[in-house]
């Protein structure tokens, strides 16, 4: 055991190298927003990072500024919760690696740690020149260190599971340009609103060319991250819900169905390339992007990641988007938003922008008129970038292991 | 009348305040966590409070207020006291009348006036201030902190905002998020957010105004109060209805989040997104997910029977932020919710969903009767039981 304490050791080193040298070093700027008994409450807990205190005391101070901050970002709603208290929470998670990291963690503890920094930035707010990030990169190098490779239990991904693949008519078919100019696209495409696929435009990401994208490479740069998954057949579904994973488990789980969990989960709408740069490493932003009025910031960027029959309701979304197809293909239906009528969207606020038809097995007598809306239709396949105009409907279902890419621009 | 407190105790708010100097506050796990109840003693300086007389109690997240209200009355408070703070007893709140306590503010109710104290900063005057008016027309509105006469003084600015006078308030509970009103009548309002249905009306929606709960349509209630999330109130046969997020068990039915979390697996987040606006996974309907054959809640948006005991009827109730607490009309006290800073008062840092009863009061022959839950804590008042005659 003792190669493992002098590992171990290291990690409260390096961990400690990234951190400031002194508690008068050590900023804690918060507003009016935090009051004086959480910031007494973040002192100590600065105050214990530089002193003899326990483990155990340590948890327990970064345990009540978590609760608290967690009870903050729970109320009104999410958009509207002040960034003060995303960092307290930032906080908390940094307080909480350090009590697990300093003196002797465990294997258990530095996954734990891990998955602490995951919650501070998928939840918090960047802290200290985004200090959870470095960690991060610190605990997974002390995480592969500590793994033995695996034996290759190479299951057969290519193909495991080929859902029903539709035969796509020529007259809906979604128009294909390989390689079309910014003028072109701009006018045949964008300014008239027209879906499109565009060919042969990401040929040179690295996540088709030098790190492609598998589960394998995927594991072994993220296996150990939390990443939020869907669970349940689709959003609009009763028994649909949220829950925290790691990519390790999300893969074995719902990919390889490895515990025979029944249910379908699905890696989607996530910010992944935020949460874990190496990937972000891999793809680029559309060139056509810069057709758009905001900056290559605002540009949203979203990672698509399951298996095969995973569903995307019939849905709109405010903004322009490019969908780019990495790993797999997809089965893909568009209509219109002038046919909105024909459509039925749900009255409510929540999804009124979901229709309420279920797109490949319509209830025709609850929804007559959606057999008479005009649509397009196309597989995506890996190299495509499908151009979604601003408030176009879209269905996605995804016909085996499938990766996609969306950029949401204006 | 003596008090008991557990839970939370970080800053000495339920004992040990002698032991941390100014804005100090504890760090060892028995301290921090009180998990049986504790009585709530005097400091031994301050002969300026009666100390035998009967106090009531409010608390927030980090303090606790005594109200000292026979003859002389004043505000004692203990907790989270810093540099910036106001004295002890707080001599501004000297002849009030009543008071209530957030996390910011403490405000007093004179006879002829309102006042918040700002108390995180050293100040010589209230940060607001309003003069009551005792006018006849509006002198039918009692003054029943938060409520006074023609509306009610919130957790945050603006303080003071009106009621209709159609609604009779009698009593009014406030949470961050909504608001809960008992009518004279017995009719129970709320409005706010209801993204955790809190606001009974099986929708997760948010109300503007107060809105009628028509689900207790009927059934005139005697007390209402608010958690963080949820909300509870008693009927006048002594009937518990509750409502809102259960994801620790707040409501007292079974709780999937719970059950994971003491699986310790990861624990549910939901955000919202532009595309999905996905908060919830059911827009209308209370969300029930089956494991193992049982049905749970997580979020019930109209009001449920709450069955704590088949044997006797609730006498009065509180709430913390994800904990309820309830006194029978027998002297008893039970608990349940979130638990892990012993604020359930079983002993233990449990958490959960199933009313169980606080041992202690009845094992030392105590009659509980009153109830009066911080953020993250529970104080209880007792008397000594009577022995019952031959």
């Amino acid at each position: 055991m003792s190669k493992d304490v002098s590992l171990m050791h290291t990690l409260w080193t390096k961990i400690s190298a990234v951190l400031p040298k002194d508690e008068e070093k050590f900023p804690l700027p918060f507003g009016a927003v935090v009051e004086s008994s959480v910031v007494e409450m973040l002192r100590r807990s600065r105050c214990q990072l530089y002193s003899d205190t326990t483990s155990a005391s340590r948890m327990l101070t970064a345990k009540i500024l978590l609760d608290f901050s967690w009870e903050k970002l729970n109320t009104g709603t999410w958009r509207h919760v002040d960034k003060e208290w995303r960092r307290v929470y930032s906080y908390g998670c940094l307080f909480k690696v350090a009590a697990l990291c300093c003196g002797d963690p465990s294997a258990e503890d530095v996954l734990e740690a891990l998955r602490t920094c995951d919650m501070g930035l998928l939840m918090g707010a960047a802290i200290m020149e985004d200090i959870l990030q470095v960690i991060v990169r610190i605990l997974q190098g002390e995480v592969r260190k500590s793994t033995k490779e695996e034996d290759s239990e190479h299951p057969q991904l290519k193909r495991i599971k080929m859902e029903h693949v539709p035969v796509i008519r020529e007259e809906v078919a979604i128009p294909r340009v390989k390689r079309p100019s910014l003028e072109s696209f701009n006018t045949n495409y964008l300014l008239p609103l027209k879906p499109l696929i565009l060919e042969g435009t990401i040929e040179h990401w690295p996540a088709l060319n030098q790190h492609p994208w598998s589960i394998e490479y995927l594991r072994s740069v993220a296996g150990c991250r939390t990443v939020p998954v869907e669970v349940g057949s689709r959003y609009t579904d009763e028994g649909w819900s949220q829950t925290l994973l790691t990519v390790n488990e999300f893969i074995d789980r719902y990919i390889l169905n490895k515990d025979g969990v029944k249910g379908s989960g699905y890696l989607a709408q996530h910010q992944l390339f935020d949460q874990i740069p190496e990937l972000k490493a891999d793809i680029r932003p559309p060139d056509y992007c810069c057709l758009g009025e905001g900056d290559e910031e605002d540009i949203t960027v979203n990672a698509w990641f399951g298996p095969g029959g995973t569903v995307s309701p019939l849905h709109q979304d405010p903004q322009q988007n490019f969908l780019a197809q990495v790993v797999g293909s997809k089965y893909i239906r568009l209509y219109s938003p002038e046919d909105t009528d024909k459509l039925y969207p749900h009255q409510s606020q929540l999804l009124h922008n979901t229709s309420q038809v279920d797109v490949e097995n319509p209830d025709t007598e609850r929804f007559p008129e959606f057999a008479k809306a005009p649509y397009l239709e196309c597989v995506l396949q890996p190299g495509d970038v499908l151009f979604i105009p601003v408030q176009h409907w879209h269905y996605v279902r995804s016909l085996e292991l499938s990766f996609s890419v969306s950029f949401w621009w204006s | 009348m003596r008090w008991f407190g557990f839970g939370f105790n970080a800053f000495g708010q339920i004992y040990g305040q002698d032991k941390l100097l100014e804005g100090e506050c504890f760090e060892n796990e028995q301290e921090v966590k009180v998990s049986s109840p504790t009585e709530l003693t005097a400091q031994e300086d301050r002969s300026d409070c009666r100390l035998k007389t009967d106090c009531q109690i409010r608390a927030s997240w980090s303090r606790r207020a005594s109200l000292y209200l026979n003859g002389d009355s004043c505000v004692c408070l203990s907790g989270f006291i810093s540099n910036e703070s106001c004295g002890n007893p707080v001599k501004e709140s000297r002849g009030c009348k009543d008071a209530i306590i957030s996390e910011s503010y403490l405000t007093l109710a004179f006879s002829d006036r309102l006042e918040s104290w700002d108390l995180q900063k050293k100040e010589t005057s209230p940060s607001w201030s309003m003069e009551i008016k005792t006018d006849p027309e509006i002198s039918g509105t009692p003054l029943n902190l938060p409520l006074v006469p023609g509306g009610y003084i919130a957790t945050k600015t603006p303080f003071y905002r009106s009621l209709s006078p159609h609604l009779r308030a009698k009593s009014l509970a406030l949470s961050s998020e909504h608001a809960i009103l008992l009518s004279a009548s017995g009719t129970v309002y709320t409005w706010g957010l209801g993204s955790h249905g809190q606001l009974g009306h099986g929708v997760l929606t948010p109300e503007e105004e107060p809105r009628a709960v028509e689900a207790l349509w009927g059934l005139p209630m005697s007390c209402v109060a608010t958690g963080g999330w949820h909300s509870v109130c008693i009927s006048d046969g002594g009937d518990l209805y509750v409502w809102g997020w259960n994801e620790s068990g707040q409501l007292g039915l079974p709780s999937q989040g719970l059950r994971k979390a003491t699986q310790q697996e990861s624990s549910q987040q939901q955000e919202e997104s532009p595309c999905r606006d996905a908060s919830t996974s059911t827009a209308e309907e209370p969300q029930e997910g089956e494991t193992h054959e049982e049905v749970f809640i997580s979020i019930q948006a109209f009001p449920a029977l709450l069955d704590i005991t088949p044997l006797c009827e609730v006498s009065t109730v509180s709430c913390g932020c994800r904990h309820t607490a309830a006194v029978t009309t027998t002297g008893d006290l039970y608990t349940w919710g979130w638990g892990d800073y012993g604020q359930l008062g079983h002993q233990t840092l449990i958490s959960s969903d199933e009313p169980q009863r606080v041992e202690l009061f009845k094992e030392q022959q105590m009659r509980v009767v009153d109830v009066v839950c911080g953020a993250w804590n529970t104080f209880a008042s007792v008397v000594k039981e009577e022995v019952a005659g031959p």
